[in-house]
């Protein structure tokens, strides 16, 4: 299989333009054009750092303050399942698990597996690396439904004294760590995983 | 391989040894959340424990510490302490108040609670309930444990007034929360009752509020409140109750009865009295006064004797029983089971100084034994059996001697109990009573009873008001009989008459005629004032001859006079004199009766028909005069007039000699002076006295008496017209008459609308005639009868009119 970069081109990541290697912009859509992100692995790592510090705060303090006729009450992401699941509502409790516990550490673990899986220039499952790439990429976003929906309550119940509704300070850690787990799959360049069978040959 | 692959190679190693910038976040990232998280750790509050016999409604994490409503904690855990014996709530408290979490911190569990005293804690129903708690603002040694109340203390630590303690022997009577009343309001709170250390006593905290603390003295006297006292005495049964709050809770109350106390420290302890009189009994007994202790001993039985009863010296209280009880006392190897009351005697009472010592005192009891006192047993109160002890000097007592030094009391020697025959008595009292003929008594009640009851069946006592109703009416058919409804009517006639009679007096013009005799009156009266001019004149004279008489022998005169009138008065005296008034009597009667035949023959038709025969004699003047006027008479008169001014003429020179006259009749009056007017005098005198006599006689005496029974009898005639009713008649009479015009009036109000109709309908009805034909025979008619019905509703209008003008025209008949 022969890479663009040992056919001496460079494809656009933006548009697809193939250019010759030495093109510093595309032509097209005038990106900068790199045949390989050199600090690709040192942004991931930084973006993914950044992240799980954040999501730290986020498991910890609550997500939702909830004030109902003077009676208080805090909930943090895993209580609020918890909760959930007392309620009887498990399939809430297992979408609200889904979308705010096992996607962000799956992200974690799937990023850091990328990463050190190129640093050691590994040549397995590299089809299934790749794929695994594009996962991450697209399921990134949709942990942000947390986000909206705390977002949403907040604002729609402010019902004074009866009901109110408040986002807590986990909301803006979780945010920030979808953020930052998301710019650092981006930050993810998959060509270094083919590169890993080309240098060992 | 190929150049550009090596290129690119090189490319990728050589800037992997540089840093990117993107490092930058995870770095902020780590210090914002380190920051953050220092920032909650360094603010998070001391965690302190409390203990609780139970914790309910209390949840981590939710129930707030609160001090004076303000948030200043929560709880972060409820646990057990080993053994599971008590609740441990850990709870995160502000670090700004946990320095003053010392010694006096007080926390509990502010849950609803409905209590007599009313409703607390209602917030609690919707936020769930809370852990308050109360401290002072000093800063002591802070703490990190401490034990929970079960209840709100009814007292915070910062509020003002003074905390007391209360001892009393009963504590039944009292509760937490029940209220210190003073003068019935409530001006503290009890704590809950507790028993005192020795078990003897109840204590009870208490604290009463700033500013009634004051009250407060070493002479306050507190009492039970509680429940209610049913007293039976001499004034009736009197039922005593307090707040129903007092009644349930119990309470106590306090006066200051009299002044000089000292104001009393926080914690003083104050006695709690049965009742009010006792605790304001209690106040001139000293509680401080200095007592001696002294015990004796009972072989009878002490059943009425109990703690606190009196001790008596000689009638006079000295002391109490300050306790009983039974004593094994070993005496000649022989165990003997005694009764021990242990006597607390004020010294004071028994006359010794404040300052003597208990030594002292017990000395000069002992001394005093030796001389013969004892004590004994005796009744205070028949009824009830209870027992006193009293001090007696007993003569020829035996010897006994008091032990001053004997441990724990000295023991006083005792003397026979009073108390034997005071049973006897109520026993002989009992027989007594047993022996009263109660059955014969019963008995004869009950005949009683049976022979009112026979009275009472008895037919003709029932018939009585049957009788009664009957007499009632019949007396109704009699006032309701036409002849007495008819009464009022003729009265009302009677009095139309005399308004009559009225009315004709007022046409009569008597009050002209009247007018005129006053007027000749007056010019009478004027005439008179003229004569008295001359008076003056006439007064020189009479004093120039008063001087004369002055100058008289009078005293001789009254001599004479005196005389005379004694004479006189023996005339008097004579029967003939005597009678003289009765004939005078009789001739006045008969002057009466004559001047009553004047007056019968004054409206007798003859004298009544002499005015009309003076009017014909001066209408037959008239012709005379009218005959004369034709004679030419009057010129006649005038030369006569002339003539008679001519004599006038010559008489006015005549009188020119006048004054010459004058002094003539001067001389002559002089003469008359001269004259012997003391004989005169004396004459007049004796006159005078022997009329005067006569009109002292009995029989003048009685003319104003008959006068007066005359006037009386007028008077009661006038009375029995004015008592008979006849101004009520009359007033009612016209009131009726007020009222029947009212209605008069009222009914002339709708006589308008009537005539307007009554027009309506003649008009309605002429033209009815007019539409039919006005030549035929019946339209004519028609025609003038409804004329004539016009005319008539005119007349009636006419009347309205008159009657609404003048209502009383009716009654009147005018």
């Amino acid at each position: 299989m022969t890479t663009a970069r040992e056919a001496g081109l460079v494809a656009c990541r933006r548009c697809g333009q193939v250019e010759v290697i030495s093109a510093p912009h595309c032509q097209r859509c005038g990106s900068a054009l790199q045949s390989r992100d050199e600090r690709s692995l040192q942004k991931v790592w930084a973006w993914l750092i950044a992240g799980m510090i954040v999501y730290i705060p986020a498991n910890l303090y609550p997500m939702l303050i909830t004030r109902s006729l003077g009676h208080t009450s805090d909930s943090t992401i895993f209580g609020g399942v918890v909760e959930l699941v007392e309620l009887g509502s498990y399939d809430i409790a297992f979408v609200v698990f889904f979308a705010s516990v096992v996607i962000p550490i799956g992200k974690f673990i799937a990023i850091i597996y990328l990463a050190i899986s190129v640093q050691r220039r590994s040549i397995l499952n590299m089809h299934q690396r790749h794929k695994l790439y594009e996962v991450i990429e697209f399921i990134g976003r949709w942990s942000m439904i947390d986000v909206f929906v705390v977002a949403i309550l907040s604002a729609l119940v402010q019902l004074d004294s009866i009901a109110t509704i408040n986002p807590g300070i986990a909301a803006v850690s979780f945010a920030l760590s979808v953020l930052f787990t998301m710019l650092a799959a981006q930050s993810f360049d998959p060509r270094l995983i083919w590169d890993a069978s080309r240098n060992t040959e | 391989m190929s150049d550009p692959q090596r290129a690119a190679d090189m490319d990728v190693r050589k800037s992997r040894g540089g840093l990117s910038w993107v490092w930058i976040v995870p770095v902020i990232a780590l210090i914002a959340s380190l920051s953050v998280a220092w920032q909650n750790y360094s603010q998070r509050g001391t965690l302190i424990d409390i203990i609780f016999q139970s914790a309910s409604g209390v949840r981590a994490g939710e129930t707030v510490l609160r001090f004076r409503d303000v948030e200043v904690g929560t709880v972060e855990k409820v646990a057990f302490d080993e053994g599971l014996t008590d609740v441990i709530v850990s709870v995160r408290v502000d670090n700004e108040v946990a320095p003053y979490l010392d010694d006096d911190a007080q926390f509990w569990v502010v849950q609803p609670d409905v209590s007599l005293r009313g409703v607390t804690g209602l917030e609690t129903v919707l936020s769930g309930v809370f852990i308050e708690g109360t401290w002072d603002g000093s800063t002591d040694v802070a703490q990190t444990e401490f034990y929970g109340m079960d209840s709100a203390p009814l007292t915070t630590l910062d509020q003002l007034g003074t905390a007391i303690t209360l001892r009393t022997r009963d504590g039944s009577a009292l509760s937490k929360g029940a209220p210190i009343l003073h003068r019935g309001i409530r001006v503290g709170t009890l704590e809950t009752p507790r028993l005192s250390a020795n078990g003897e006593n109840v204590i009870v905290d208490g604290f009463v509020d700033f500013p009634y603390d004051r009250i407060l003295t070493t002479a306050t006297r507190f009492w039970d409140t509680s429940g209610f006292s049913l007293s039976l005495g001499a004034g009736g049964v009197e039922l005593d109750v307090n707040s129903i709050a007092s009644l349930i809770e119990g309470g106590v109350a306090f006066d200051t009865v009299v002044s000089g106390g000292e104001r009393v420290s926080q914690g003083y302890v104050f006695d709690i009295f049965e009742d009010e009189e006792i605790a304001r009994n209690s106040v001139f007994v000293n509680p401080n006064t200095p007592t001696v202790e002294i015990a004796v001993l009972f072989d009878d039985s002490v059943s009425g004797l109990t703690k606190g009863s009196e001790v008596r010296f000689q009638g006079i209280r000295i002391g109490q029983v300050a306790d009983l009880s039974a004593i094994i006392n070993e005496m000649d190897g022989e165990a003997d089971v005694q009764l021990q009351a242990i006597l607390s005697l004020e010294t004071n009472r028994i006359g010794m100084d404040a300052d003597t010592t208990e030594e002292e005192a017990l000395q000069f009891l002992a001394d005093y034994v030796e001389n013969g006192l004892r004590a004994r047993l005796s009744t205070a109160n028949i009824l009830s059996g209870a027992l006193i002890v009293e001090l007696i000097e007993e003569e020829n007592a035996t010897p006994a001697t008091l032990d001053i030094d004997l441990e724990p009391y000295p023991i006083i020697p005792t003397a026979d109990a009073a108390i034997a025959d005071v049973a006897e008595t109520a026993e002989e009292v009992l027989a007594r009573i047993e022996r009263l003929p109660i059955e014969e008594l019963l008995q004869g009640a009950i005949d009683l009873m049976a022979s009112i009851e026979r009275l009472a069946n008895d037919e003709s006592v029932r018939d009585v008001p049957e009788e009664l109703a009957s007499l009632l009416k019949e007396t109704r058919a009699l006032v309701a009989s036409e002849d007495v409804q008819g009464i009022p009517p003729d009265i009302r006639d009677a009095i139309g008459d005399f308004d009559g009679l009225v009315q004709s007096f007022v046409a009569a013009e008597l009050a002209t005629q009247l007018t005129d005799a006053l007027t000749v009156t007056t010019e009478a009266a004027s005439n008179i004032s003229d004569g008295t001019e001359n008076l003056s004149e006439i007064s020189v004279a009479l004093e120039d001859l008063l001087t004369k008489v002055n100058a008289l022998e009078l005293a001789a005169l009254v001599t004479e006079a005196t005389s005379t009138l004694d004479s006189i008065d023996t005339l008097i005296e004579s029967d003939e004199t005597q009678a003289l008034p009765a004939s005078l009597n009789e001739t006045l009667a008969d002057a009466r009766a004559v001047l009553v035949e004047a007056e019968r023959f004054l409206a007798s038709e003859d004298l009544q028909a002499l005015p009309s025969d003076l009017r014909t004699t001066v209408t037959d003047l008239n012709a005379i005069l009218a005959q004369i006027q034709a004679a030419e008479l009057v010129l006649k008169l005038d030369d006569a007039i002339t003539s008679a001014a001519a004599a006038a003429d010559s008489i006015e020179t005549a009188s020119a000699d006048l004054p010459a006259i004058t002094a003539e009749l001067q001389s002559l009056a002089e003469k008359a002076n001269a004259l012997k007017v003391e004989e005169l005098i004396d004459e007049a005198t004796q006159t005078l006295a022997s009329i005067d006599a006569l009109l002292g006689a009995d029989g003048v005496d009685e003319l104003p008496e008959n006068l007066n029974l005359s006037l009386a009898e007028l008077r009661g005639i006038l009375s029995d017209l004015r008592t008979g009713g006849a101004v009520e008649n009359l007033n009612s009479a016209l009131s009726s008459a007020s009222g029947a015009a009212e209605a008069l009036e009222d009914a002339t109000v709708d006589l308008p609308d009537l005539i307007a109709r009554a027009n309506a309908l003649v008009r309605e009805s002429r033209e009815v005639v007019e539409s039919y034909s006005s030549r035929s025979r019946f339209g004519a008619e028609a025609l003038t009868t409804l004329q004539g019905i016009q005319d008539a509703a005119d007349a009636i209008s006419a009347l309205a009119r008159t009657i609404q003008r003048n209502p009383s025209s009716l009654i009147r008949g005018r």
